[in-house]
């Protein structure tokens, strides 16, 4: 990392994955979130309307900073792998949580 | 920080600014005015040809007669507690759904005490500017133009965290100093630098919640659909509440409730200070007698622009649903309302209300600091790579920095001014608004483009001025026509723009004196050769 120079030039690349990769992850954060505080089955909970909050501050801070990745397909690699983590505790947080 | 990322966030910040800059004017310059919604309204609104409301204790005979003459008010009709030219009647009750509004009708009292009813909206010009703000000015279908002003709010949180970014390295240096001397770019950008800082919160803000209001329906349906994975099916109410096609229920049914005066009453004991605006009684089969209630207490912020909302059993008075009630919530509802609260600056009353004005203000200048930014240092990189000439693209977005938000100044004022021109007689008052505002806006932007950024920008700062003065103009002419008066709160909406156009005249008036004296190759500058495409 340290000899590699960052450059605005991979922005499409970059932003893409923050986009759709990015949404992704927002939203498995989110409905993690959901899963530990909501009760009930409704998703209009204040908790519920809570996590929808949430998605704003997350998608926003990973489109900001996801220009730092080296390229457009690191950023994907990245953010792809983020999901799969994220959505699989998510999937524990709701085999425990039932 | 390293120099390669502060040059790569601002690449990125002068993208998504230049990108989003304009619609953001918009919206800001829109948004600083709304906080004004209501006072607007009121100065807007011609007085109504009904008597004057009755008193709380004698609306009672009011409510009968209306529920005898006028069956399909049964369902749902309105109380209100605060009269005046924006609210005109002491009962009013609409037909049509939520989705498909239809007539809302006023009512009154005759001095013989006969039923007086009145179609007559308020002034919706003010509603037309909150609209212009959450569609950041653009004049599309609702569900269309949200998802654009989403996109919008998304690169401005961008822009806001880049800009951070960029900033950083020189923080102190750069932080308190203004240098206003020679090099104006350098003072602009210091302007630009300080105005970002300081208003840093309030942006912050206002970009999350943006991209709430754009975004909610697409998280919530991602969420619910997730939640839905394998969970029991919710049951799902059907829509029988408030059914348009249900019968108007009998007299006797809806006579089963507690007279406003003495509902008020009992709100008040459960809920001091809570200043109560109105209540809604309404009947269905399924709930039989309930109602609504809106209101406001400054010591709270409001899910509502400017009420919080609950559900009261109009029978004995309970509030049978308080978590939009400020004060009663519970903290993961005041939590939520808190959100609404910072972007409608509904919280602590009239400063808030001032600050956040100025703020909104504040902001639109920022973005357009930051287009005049983009464009001369675009005029540098140019003149280095040896371009005499500007090129096509800088100035056409030179004239759009300069159209847009001119044209967006000058429609606003104009439309505002036309409510007391307008006739009352024309039946769709808000469309001759909406035509006015966009036929102004678009003149502007046509304008700028014909005669160039320099020789326009002190032009249109002139319609703006001009504009802007017709609101006092308008509400002096109408008193003198037609007795119009205006109340002493409706005085300062004429004092503000006073104070508005005085403003766009100095503007006007430095403009112009860059042109002529500022440097050659400026956009601004208007002695070059005549700047044709």
């Amino acid at each position: 990392m340290s000899n590699y120079e960052l450059t605005s030039r991979g922005w499409l690349g970059k932003a893409s994955a923050a986009v759709v990769a990015g949404f992704g992850l927002t939203m498995a954060l989110t409905s993690i979130f959901a899963a530990f505080f909501s009760r009930g089955d409704s998703y209009f909970t204040p908790q519920g309307q809570m996590a929808m909050w949430l998605s704003s501050p997350i998608w926003c801070l990973i489109l900001s900073f996801c220009f730092f990745f080296r390229s457009g397909a690191r950023a994907w690699a990245w953010l792809i792998a983020a999901n799969v983590v994220a959505w699989a505790i998510y999937a524990v947080v709701r085999m425990l949580m039932s | 920080m390293r120099t390669d990322i502060v040059r790569t966030y601002k690449d990125i910040h002068s993208w998504v600014g230049i990108f989003a800059g304009l619609a953001l004017f918009i919206a800001f310059y829109a948004g600083a005015i709304t906080m004004f919604e209501e006072p607007l309204q009121r100065w807007a609104s011609r007085p109504t040809e009904l008597s004057a409301p009755p008193s709380l204790e004698r609306t009672p005979e009011l409510v009968d007669k209306v529920l005898i003459e006028h069956p399909e008010a049964r369902k749902s009709y309105r109380v209100h507690l605060d009269t005046g030219p924006g609210q005109p009647a002491r009962v009013s009750w609409s037909t049509g759904t939520r989705r498909e509004p239809g007539v809302t009708y006023f009512a009154s009292l005759a001095p013989d005490g006969s039923l007086q009813i009145s179609v007559r909206q308020p002034s919706e010009v003010a509603q037309l500017i909150d609209v212009l703000h959450q569609q950041v000015g653009l004049p599309f279908e609702h569900e269309i133009a949200m998802p654009i002003m989403g996109v919008i709010a998304l690169l401005y949180a961008i822009a806001i965290i880049s800009g951070v970014i960029c900033l950083m390295p020189s923080l102190i240096k750069d932080l308190f100093a203004l240098r206003f001397g020679k090099n104006l770019k350098r003072m602009w950008l210091d302007l630009h630098n300080v105005l970002g800082l300081f208003s840093l919160p309030f942006h912050i803000v206002m970009a999350l919640t943006a991209v709430v209001f754009a975004f909610h329906d697409q998280f919530y349906d991602v969420q619910r659909a997730v939640q839905h994975i394998g969970a029991p099916q919710e049951q799902r109410e059907g829509p029988s509440r408030g059914s348009q096609r249900e019968a108007a229920p009998e007299l006797m049914l809806v006579r089963d409730v507690l007279p406003p005066a003495e509902l008020a009453g009992r709100i008040g004991q459960q809920m001091p200070g809570f200043q109560l605006h109105m209540i809604s009684y309404e009947y269905n089969a399924d709930e039989g007698n309930h109602g609504h209630i809106q209101g406001s207490d400054a010591r709270y912020g409001l899910r509502g622009s400017t009420y919080g909302l609950g559900e009261v059993d109009t029978r004995t008075g309970a509030i049978i649903d308080a978590d939009y009630l400020p004060g009663k919530q519970g903290a993961w509802f005041a939590a939520i309302s808190s959100f609404f609260a910072v972007h409608f600056g509904n919280f602590g009353g009239s400063t808030v209300r001032w600050s956040y004005f100025i703020l909104g203000l504040a902001g639109a200048f920022l973005f357009y600091s930051g287009n005049l930014l983009w464009i001369e240092s675009r005029r540098k990189k140019e003149r280095k790579a040896g371009a005499v000439v500007q090129t096509r693209a800088t100035r056409i977005l030179g004239a759009m920095t300069v159209g847009v938000p001119l044209g967006c100044v000058a429609g606003i004022s104009t439309t505002v001014a036309a409510a007391k021109w307008l006739p009352s007689e024309l039946d769709d008052l808000a469309a001759w608004h909406s035509r006015i505002y966009y036929a102004i806006f678009v003149a502007a932007g046509a304008w700028a483009l014909v005669r160039g950024a320099a020789r326009s920008g002190s032009e249109l700062l002139w319609a703006a001025a001009l504009a802007t003065a017709l609101i006092p103009t308008a509400s002096l002419t109408a008193s003198l026509a037609s007795g119009w008066h205006n109340s002493e709160d409706t005085v300062l909406v004429d004092l503000v723009a006073a104070i508005g156009a005085i403003s766009f005249a100095v503007m006007a008036r430095a403009t112009r004196r860059r042109a002529l004296e500022g440097p050659r190759d400026s956009v601004w500058s208007s002695q070059s050769a005549p700047a044709t495409v």
